[in-house]
């Protein structure tokens, strides 16, 4: 039961500055994801929180034990965490109850040593595969003991980089809801890499989201989702929609998802208003669609759960893309009416550059 | 709370990466070896005053001996990069019946070292000796170090290439030059240093055909007069011959960026099925295995067979312990000294790079020099002169390279993941070299130190100087047998020699090996 706590975190590879003034708090038990895109820092975060890389300044906490202070450092052996590192990592010379019990101190009397070993696999699944060398495992199977090698020691905390990128999409799931669920069951203090969005969505208690080596936002699935800072990092956690918009006192908005009405007076303003493409409804009907906007159905991209139609709507430079589940009864050409179901989130203007 | 407002770093927090004290000393110790046969060299050198140094290095004896080294070099390392390349290339492109046996026939004279050569040559009693000779059994017994090298180098070559050049309209001729050749340019040219310096450490054939160049002349010198001084000042020369050499393949050698289309597999050039070529292919191969194979292991074991008296069983296992026991020692010496090089050169720390380099320089010392330099040492410390101790030791300084190039090759191979995840699962550095890197490196450190054994069985020069009194190897028992014309007296001596020399030839001749023994060739 630890908590990992990260203050002002600057990382330098050589002359490239990767992270900077990075701050995290991971509370005890939780099961975090780092989301980002790739190259914005989420491994080096990683890797410096195992100790495996140096820092140039800021404070890293395991509960009350300080393990970074600007550059000085305890050196990764002493840390007392789990690494689940792309691929497992697996010693290819050693058996599997020999990867298991890797980090077991001598100090463990043989009989001892093979009851965690065997506790362990018990855990994940995989008793009896003492003997097994890795290159006998499938990929999930070897997931799964790189997982048992990291807790065997009950480390403080878990660190897991795309632990699941090598398996394949039918096996991820799968062997990803097991993990989440175990690290969880064990309530160990964990942090994973990932840059697969719903991965991160399904299995977090904690999604910090990174942008060019700081975390930008950091809160519950459902908090960054639903209130995102940017629309650039609205896009990291799912698709967002740029509305134009004009904004009239502090409570009336005007665009063409919100016609005019009687109460759009005083001091306006321009900006946008982000929307998430289920936050709108499609109606067909010609009942009951006084008050709402407009469009035509211009593309339809059909996924077979859902489908995404494109809608052109008069005033609106851009086509709307909106997603709509259930049976498909829509048709290029025809007509529909949109409502906007979901919260205002106005932002001024759209930062330029991404 | 503030993280920051900490007043004095806790305990257990380091400021820097420190490599071990441990292992820099150790490195420390190597690079200490590595340096002592230059030092000695010099101090002898430096006894004799400045005159008398100039007298030796002016005198027209010395002006002669220098131009039969180098027009021995040039002419072998010539002829041998010619004949090698045009081997390697009719192995590689034309479509021969078992491939695989002919490329080992080609591979193996490198097998018979040139001293067991040379008395093939002189026991058949019809040939000639003198510089022509020296040429013709250098060439032949070199030519498979560059036949090596320019097959390594034109399997990289991706058939794609040539498949575009023919669509370009070149002939196969006119693809060899303009395709072939230039991304082989650096190949040969590395196998042409090797066989240069081969030339110029070599001793026993140029000493059996009594061709006078400088490892005859400085034996002669130490042995004749024990005029040290002049000696160490003729080795000096030879070993900035050897630098000379090196420096020249350095500036020739072009970097060539590999670009592939793709990130598969290189795909091989389909060979040539044609049979025209296949004739000539043949009578060039056989050509070559004839006179530097069959030719001489067919004198030996007439030799052999036709001997007069009975073994001498006895002299025979003697030799043949007291070459392994030296040779082992040897061996396991040069893994000591490797083992911290090759670890601070991975870490590209400033002590293992200069020693790396210092091994690949000493690397290029005659036995002779080597074996001179070790006598002015051990006339230092008279408890260790003319023992198996210094002779291992010398063995294993004349062979470092060959360890730590196939060791380093080997650690660099370790995946660092699984040094990092060790690291994380509470394991010191130390413990991880112990249970994770030496594991997985093993194979290599294992047939780095197999070269060295058996390097060091086939090595004379050093040998015959450095060896305790009454102290016989198969290689001295045979040398000096020959060297009075007994030559049925070396036969068994020389045939287990050569049966002891194929096993590394096979470890190297094998694809897979190959690419781990290169990287120490190109650094050279």
């Amino acid at each position: 039961m630890t908590t990992l706590e990260i203050k002002d975190l600057g990382v330098h590879l050589g002359e490239r500055e990767i992270l900077r003034n990075l701050n995290l708090t991971v509370p005890s038990g939780s099961f975090a994801v780092l989301l980002g895109p790739s190259g914005c820092g989420k491994t080096t975060l990683l890797r410096t929180i195992a100790g495996l890389v140096r820092p140039t300044s800021g404070a890293i906490r395991f509960g009350k034990q300080l393990v970074s202070i600007s550059s000085l450092v305890l050196p990764p052996h002493k840390r007392n965490i789990g690494y689940l590192p792309q691929e497992g990592g697996l010693f290819p010379h050693l058996s599997v109850a020999e990867n298991v019990g890797f980090a077991l101190a001598k100090a463990f009397k043989k009989i001892e040593r093979d009851s965690i070993i065997n506790e362990m696999l018990e855990l994940v699944g995989l008793t009896g595969f003492n003997n097994r060398k890795p290159h006998q495992l499938s990929g999930g199977q070897q997931t799964r003991v790189a997982l048992a090698r990291a807790l065997a020691t009950k480390p403080a905390i878990v660190l897991l980089d795309e632990p699941f990128s090598n398996l394949d999409y039918a096996l991820r799931a799968e062997v990803s809801g097991e993990v989440v669920a175990l690290l969880k069951k064990t309530k160990t203090t964990s942090l994973m890499v990932t840059h697969d969005r719903e991965d991160a969505l399904v299995s977090a208690d904690l999604i910090a989201l990174m942008r060019d080596g700081q975390v930008v936002q950091a809160g519950s699935p459902e908090n960054v989702y639903m209130n995102p800072i940017s629309a650039q990092i609205a896009e990291s956690t799912g698709d967002i929609l740029e509305l134009p918009a004009i904004r009239v006192g502090r409570r009336h908005y005007i665009s063409a998802l919100h016609p005019k009405s009687k109460k759009s007076f005083g001091k306006s303003e321009s900006g946008y208003l982000l929307v998430r493409p289920e936050e709108i409804r499609v109606v067909e009907t010609k009942k009951g669609t006084k008050g709402l906007t407009r469009a035509t159905i211009s593309q339809i991209q059909y996924y077979g759960h859902d489908a995404v139609l494109e809608l052109g709507i008069a005033g609106l430079a851009d086509e709307l893309k909106v997603r709509v589940t259930g049976p498909l009864k829509f048709e290029v050409g025809s007509a529909v009416f949109l409502e906007h179901v979901g919260p205002i989130r106005w932002v001024s203007q759209i930062p330029t550059g991404e | 709370m503030n993280l920051l407002a900490v007043k004095q770093p806790p305990s257990g927090l380091t400021p820097n990466p420190r490599t071990s004290p441990v292992l820099i000393s150790a490195a420390l110790i190597s690079l200490g070896f590595v340096a002592l046969p230059l030092v000695y060299l010099i101090g002898r050198a430096l006894q004799g005053d400045i005159e008398s140094v100039r007298i030796v290095v002016f005198r027209a004896k010395t002006l002669e001996v220098f131009t039969t080294t180098v027009s021995l070099v040039v002419l072998v390392a010539g002829l041998a990069t010619f004949l090698g390349s045009a081997l390697a290339w009719t192995l590689q492109s034309i479509d021969l019946p078992r491939r695989n046996l002919i490329r080992a026939l080609v591979i193996l004279p490198i097998a018979i070292p040139s001293y067991v050569f040379t008395y093939c040559w002189l026991s058949l009693g019809i040939l000639p000796d003198g510089f022509l000779a020296a040429v013709v059994v250098l060439t032949l017994s070199t030519t498979p170090y560059v036949t090596l090298a320019a097959m390594a180098a034109l399997r990289r070559i991706d058939s794609s290439q040539v498949d575009v050049a023919h669509t370009l309209g070149l002939n196969q001729f006119q693809i060899f030059l303009r395709v072939t050749l230039p991304q082989m340019r650096n190949a040969l040219a590395a196998g042409a240093l090797l066989v240069s310096l081969y030339v110029l450490s070599d001793f026993g054939a140029v000493s059996l055909l009594g061709v006078d160049t400088f490892t005859r002349t400085i034996q002669n010198t130490y042995q004749g007069s024990f005029d040290r001084s002049s000696a160490a000042v003729l080795a000096l020369m030879l070993v900035a011959l050897s630098g000379i050499v090196i420096s020249l393949e350095v500036s020739s050698r072009k970097k060539t960026q590999v670009t592939r289309s793709s990130v598969s597999i290189t795909k091989q050039i389909e060979p040539i099925d044609s049979l025209k070529a296949r004739i000539i292919a043949i009578s060039l191969l056989s050509t070559y295995i004839l006179a530097a194979l069959i030719a001489p292991m067919s004198v030996l074991l007439f030799r052999f067979f036709a001997r007069p008296k009975p073994i001498d069983l006895l002299g025979l296992s003697q030799a043949a312990f007291s070459t392994i026991l030296v040779a082992a020692i040897g061996a396991l010496i040069a893994l000591l000294l490797a083992l911290p090089i090759a670890l601070l050169a991975l870490r590209a720390s400033l002590i293992g790079k200069v020693a790396e380099r210092g091994v690949l320089l000493v690397n290029a010392l005659p036995g002779v020099v080597m074996g001179l330099a070790l006598v002015a040492f051990g006339s230092d410390f008279p408890m260790i002169y003319q023992t198996v101790g210094l002779l291992g030791v010398a063995y294993a300084i004349l062979f470092l390279a060959r360890s730590v190039g196939t060791i380093r090759t080997s650690l660099a191979r370790v995946p660092e993941n699984l040094t990092e995840i060790a690291a994380t699962l509470g394991q010191s550095k130390a413990r991880i070299f112990y249970r994770v890197t030496l594991p997985l490196a093993a194979p290599g450190v294992l047939s780095g130190t197999l070269l060295v054994l058996l390097s060091a069985m086939k090595e004379l020069p050093a040998t015959l100087m450095l060896r305790p009194t009454g102290f016989e190897t198969l290689a001295t028992e045979m040398w000096s047998n020959t060297a009075i014309f007994r030559f049925s007296e070396a036969a068994p001596y020389a045939l287990l020699l050569v049966i002891i020399a194929a096993i590394p030839t096979f470890l190297i001749s094998r694809p897979d090996r190959q690419e781990s023994t290169e990287p120490m060739r190109d650094e050279i």
